[in-house]
């Protein structure tokens, strides 16, 4: 497989420069490239210029779930044979996709879900408010599908083209993490987690969930399970 | 007739003909909205009825019952719109995202 069948999906709202460099990493290394412009109000193509990626962009802001499911879809269609998902605000590391997806390459797993929580570097990056949130993420994501992780609301993930061909995204907003986990449940697909070290900047935190924003994604949770 | 029968009456025609307009096409819910009507009026003209009925389902009043009454159907309503306005995100999605799919563009280097 080469690296080019591999597509990393990033969606973007509302980014600056930050995004340019980590998409010129991703498409130096050989992967393919997919940026989904989730209606951001100055066109995320403005950091892209001369960039060999693809742009997409949604006409309104419709959520990062959304985001994830157009670039898969597209991906699909182009032919891709792993998905990568991959945050725009620089806290994924491009060197790291090649772990991540070594275990779908292998085929030893359907879908490779990164943690910052199997090594203790990795989990001495994040900080101490947001490991207590994501250790209750644990709980919540394994109350509602069943599987005990150890990182909770991880953006760094990879599917195989199989995997994201059964995992058709409904929840638009940020519930979609907690739904990927359910539909890799339904469709009984392996899962393995990996490790991955989360880069925290102050850019990337002032776009990252806040506590209040988490009760949100819980509800949004509750009301999934109520009308569907 | 009292002033408040008067204008019940007038309220609650007003809104049957607004009902039969919107749900021109759901025979179900415009036939639901004449009987609303009716038994509305009904009870506007006889409102010692309502506290019959309360009555035998052990409520104290017939106005108590009324409230009861309008606070389920009030949930219910507000539980049918989210359930709508969830239904048309969902296809406003399915759109946005086709037309973006279809817009795709590789950058020029």
């Amino acid at each position: 497989m080469e690296r080019c069948d591999v597509f990393v999906v990033i969606p973007a709202f509302n980014e600056n420069s930050v995004i340019g460099s980590t998409v010129a990493d991703i498409v130096n290394r050989g992967y393919t490239a997919v940026v989904v412009d989730d209606g951001s109000t100055v066109p995320v193509e403005n950091f892209l210029i001369g960039l060999p990626v693809y742009r997409l962009r949604h006409a309104i802001n419709l959520g990062q779930g959304a985001a994830l499911r157009t670039g898969s879809d597209f991906a699909l269609l182009k032919g891709a044979r792993i998905i990568v998902h991959f945050d725009a605000d620089g806290q994924h590391d491009p060197a790291l996709i090649e772990r991540l997806i070594a275990p779908i390459r292998s085929g030893k797993a359907d879908v490779a879900l990164g943690s910052r929580f199997l090594t203790d570097s990795d989990s001495h990056e994040v900080p101490a408010v947001k490991r207590v949130l994501l250790k209750a993420g644990v709980f919540v994501s394994w109350v509602f599908t069943g599987m005990w992780l150890s990182d909770a609301h991880n953006g760094f993930r990879a599917l195989s083209r199989a995997a994201a061909e059964k995992i058709r995204l409904e929840e638009n907003g940020f519930a979609h993490a907690t739904e990927i986990l359910e539909l890799v449940r339904r469709s009984r697909l392996t899962w393995v987690e990996v490790p991955v070290t989360i880069h925290y900047t102050d850019y990337s935190r002032g776009k990252g969930q806040s506590v209040l924003n988490s009760f949100n994604i819980l509800i949004d949770l509750m009301l999934r399970r109520l009308f569907h | 007739m009292t002033s408040i029968q008067g204008i019940l009456i007038a309220c609650f025609l007003m809104a049957a003909i607004l009902a039969s307009i919107a749900f021109r096409s759901r025979l179900v819910y415009r036939l639901l909205a004449v009987v609303l009507f009716l038994s509305a009026t009904v009870f506007v003209f006889f409102p010692d009825l309502t506290t019959v009925i309360a009555r035998s389902l052990g409520v104290g009043r017939g106005a108590d019952l009324l409230l009861y009454l309008s606070l389920i159907a009030g949930i219910h309503i507000a539980l049918l719109l989210y359930r709508r306005t969830r239904e048309l995100e969902r296809r406003m999605a399915q759109l946005v995202r086709a037309a973006a799919i279809r817009d795709a563009q590789m950058n020029p280097q």
